[in-house]
């Protein structure tokens, strides 16, 4: 049963690759074709890809017999499934569907970050340490999910953002094609609000995914923070974002600059998440699998 | 001279409540706390630390969270929260509780504004009801023949940010006493014996309870899938002689008595052999990759564990025996369950069975209790300050020649304005069916 069940996770993971791999280059053709019919095939795509990517999390929660968070495959499968979820939620409450052709390709590059780096072995069901058997860890990846799933969010709207103005502000004599497919974006004023709406959704999410994260480790060894890169990282972040709220508010840093803020906190959950692992040298014992889960 | 006094304190204050500062702080907290994890810290990475070379570590960058910069910038950063909230509490408590209607249209919020002509009283009495019946509290006063109100929802959604800020301070106390109170130690009995608590091997503090823990059995257990499955250690507390609690606890599942508590953190194999020397008869446990050892009394020879198996049908040990400071053994060798062996004519050693040796974590952090409310508080002002937001609607209805007239009505919100523009529609067409109704 359990070859069977392993085969069909792994059918997910291909189909769901494919989707999402479709859905981008179909996003990219409705902006520059304009043709609604492209549009509505990357959106039934990005549907499509969500649903088996759920499948193969599922699946791999069962095969497993536990939540998928014990290396970095599992936890990349959540990451791109928040970064979807809360992608298609935003597409249809606020009818934006450019934002796909700057979404889709974060999740498309995460998963040939999978496909490029990772074995199989390394992409195999894994038994845990005792250390990583909590509930608390439930809660911490399911708020990095869709926290991070956010940022990227406010990531795109970013880039959409600045490709506008900066259409805008030299595009009066340069009446290109491009000018066509941004003139398909929401006004300046719409992406900026957006992206903040996001963010405010995402941080009190951060600040519960660090907090869960302490209280586990607070189980689990008795410290609660100790400064460890991957907590580091995730501090930093939070303030990144906790700076651009701040900056927002006081000294009315929207637009251009409030833009490029979400650019920079979104490379800063990367870099907790990839840098730490594979940049960072010198982590203590238990790092290797706490590492991954400290997202 | 007096005067010139007050400027100082005046100067400091301004220079605390600002949010530059607080920017700063905050940009700098980020910017050491990334530089410390470019270099192995000590807390982490002893080995690592050491490794670095000595002018980084003299500089405090192999401890970079313990150093004196980083507790000043941390010290500012509360000195500048606890300052600038003192300086908004008052407008923060105006904005909330104490909210004046508007003397005139100019003060009516313009950016979202709608105008209702209408008689006096039935307008007033629509535009109240539906307020009040949308979770609003209206507060309204009469001016000769014109009325204004102001009407607010989610009042607490305004203490959110300030909420936030001094849970941050919360946690840095928490963090404090975590450091200066409180003790933290290791330690690593065998099953069936009973230790002291001032046995601790100490890495910080000193501890002043006085109790002692018994361990019943330490166990290494596994799945039927060959995984583990989890370490467990059946503990009981001993107070004066008398079992006063016993429970099992394992890896994620710690022990709290007294404040004192006890995390399963690892786990070693063990083997119980008995001593049989001159008559006299010793119990012993030896822990795997000689973990410890033992001495026989009136002997210089020392006796290890190199190696146990701890499969509980057949448990065996590889034994190593020195004489002094020598160091090949004397004598080496395999002694399986029930098997007794002769070491050097000197004593008797029989293998018992197993004994598991658990590695516990002991630890007593008056600071987390602290922690955990700071984090509470931090969570419950950024879900009221984001998902909580105020909402202020208020109107001034200016009488015309007889009882018609023209109500202005607008409404504001904490940030965000984008929703409001709908829910503050809803509202007007509420208000006009109301009156159509009523009509
Ligand atoms: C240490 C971490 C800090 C956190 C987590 C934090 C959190 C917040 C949050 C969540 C808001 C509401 C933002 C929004 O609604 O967009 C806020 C607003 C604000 N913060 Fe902070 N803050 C911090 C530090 C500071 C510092 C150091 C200062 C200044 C000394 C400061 C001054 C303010 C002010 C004046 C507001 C505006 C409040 C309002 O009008 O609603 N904050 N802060």
């Amino acid at each position: 049963m359990n070859q069977g069940l392993q085969n069909l996770e792994t059918s997910s993971f291909y189909i769901m690759l494919m989707a999402y791999t479709l859905s981008m280059l179909f996003y990219w053709a409705w902006i520059g074709t304009k043709k609604d019919l492209m549009g509505r095939f990357a959106t039934y795509l990005t549907i499509v890809g969500l649903v088996a990517n759920t499948a193969a999390i599922i699946l791999r929660m069962i095969i497993a017999g536990r939540p998928p968070l014990s290396n970095a495959y599992e936890f990349l499968l959540t990451f791109v499934w928040g970064i979807t979820s809360v992608y298609l939620f935003v597409e249809f409450r606020y009818k934006l569907k450019a934002l796909g052709a700057f979404v889709m390709p974060i999740s498309f590059m995460i998963l040939m970050f999978i496909i490029m780096s990772m074995g199989a072995e390394e992409r195999i069901a894994q038994s845990i340490p005792p250390a990583l058997k909590s509930k608390w860890i439930t809660f911490h990846v399911v708020t990095a999910m869709f926290s991070y799933g956010a940022f990227a969010i406010s990531f795109g709207l970013g880039i959409m953002y600045l490709l506008k103005l900066s259409r805008e502000t030299n595009g009066k004599t340069a009446k290109s094609q491009a000018q066509g497919i941004i003139s398909r974006f929401p006004d300046l004023e719409t992406i900026d609000e957006l992206s903040y709406k996001v963010i405010g959704f995402a941080f009190p999410l951060l600040t519960l995914c660090i907090i869960t994260g302490a209280i586990w480790a607070n189980y689990a060894w008795g410290t609660y923070w100790s400064w460890d890169p991957k907590e580091t990282w995730s501090l930093i972040t939070w303030i990144i974002y906790a700076a651009y709220l701040h900056a927002r508010l006081m000294y009315g840093w929207k637009g251009k600059r409030a833009a490029w803020m979400t650019i920079f906190g979104f490379a800063a959950v990367l870099f907790t998440f990839f840098g730490v692992n594979y940049f960072l040298p010198g982590l203590h014992s238990y790092a290797v699998s706490q590492n991954i889960l400290i997202v | 001279m007096k005067e010139q006094h007050e400027g100082i304190v005046e100067d400091i204050w301004r220079f605390f409540s600002s949010m530059k500062l607080g920017l700063i702080l905050l940009g700098l907290v980020a910017l050491v706390a990334g530089i410390g994890t470019v270099f192995p810290q000590v807390n982490l990475d002893p080995q690592g630390a050491k490794a670095v070379s000595e002018l980084w570590q003299t500089l405090g960058f192999t401890n970079i969270y313990g150093s004196t910069l980083f507790r000043l910038l941390m010290g500012l950063l509360c000195i500048n929260l606890i300052v600038c909230s003192i300086q908004r509490f008052q407008g923060i408590y105006h904005q909330t509780f104490a909210l004046k209607p508007p003397e005139n249209i100019t003060s009516v919020p313009n950016k979202i504004q709608a105008k209702l002509k209408g008689e006096r009283e039935p307008l007033k009495n629509s535009v109240q009801d539906l307020l009040q019946r949308n979770g609003f509290k209206v507060t309204s006063q009469e001016i000769d023949k014109d009325w204004s109100f102001i009407a607010i929802k989610r009042r607490l959604g305004n203490w959110g940010s300030l909420i936030s800020h001094i849970s941050f301070v919360v946690l840095v106390i928490g963090a404090i006493l975590g450091t200066t109170m409180g003790f933290k130690g290791f330690m690593m009995p065998s099953a069936g014996t009973t230790v002291p608590l001032s046995s601790l091997n100490l890495s910080k503090g000193t501890v002043k309870q006085d109790f002692d823990v018994h361990i019943y059995s330490a166990e290494d257990r596994f799945l039927e899938n060959g995984d583990r499955d989890n370490w467990y250690t059946d503990m009981a507390i001993i107070e004066n002689g008398q079992e006063v609690l016993r429970q099992t606890i394992s890896v994620n599942h710690p022990l709290t008595y007294q404040g004192v508590t006890f995390y399963q953190a690892s786990f070693a194999n063990g083997a119980r052999l008995t001593v049989d020397l001159k008559d006299q008869k010793i119990p012993v446990v030896l822990q795997d990759h000689g973990g410890n050892y033992f001495q026989a009394p009136g002997t210089d020879l020392y006796l290890i564990a190199a190696a146990i198996k701890s499969d509980p049908k057949e448990p065996a040990m590889l034994y190593q025996v020195y004489r002094g400071t020598g160091v090949d053994p004397v004598q080496k060798g395999q002694i399986n369950l029930g098997q007794t062996i002769d070491v050097q004519g000197e004593y008797k050693l029989t293998l018992e069975g197993n004994a598991g040796f658990t590695g516990l974590q002991v630890k007593e952090d008056p600071g987390v209790t602290v922690i955990w409310l700071g984090c509470a508080l931090l969570l419950l002002g950024l879900i009221l300050s984001f998902y909580w937001r105020t909402v202020v609607v208020s109107g001034v209805f200016k009488s015309g020649q007889d009882s018609n007239g023209e109500l202005t009505i607008g409404a504001r919100a904490g940030k965000v304005t984008g929703g409001l523009q709908q829910e503050f529609d809803r509202l007007i067409q509420g208000i006009q069916s109301k009156r159509e109704g009523a009509l």
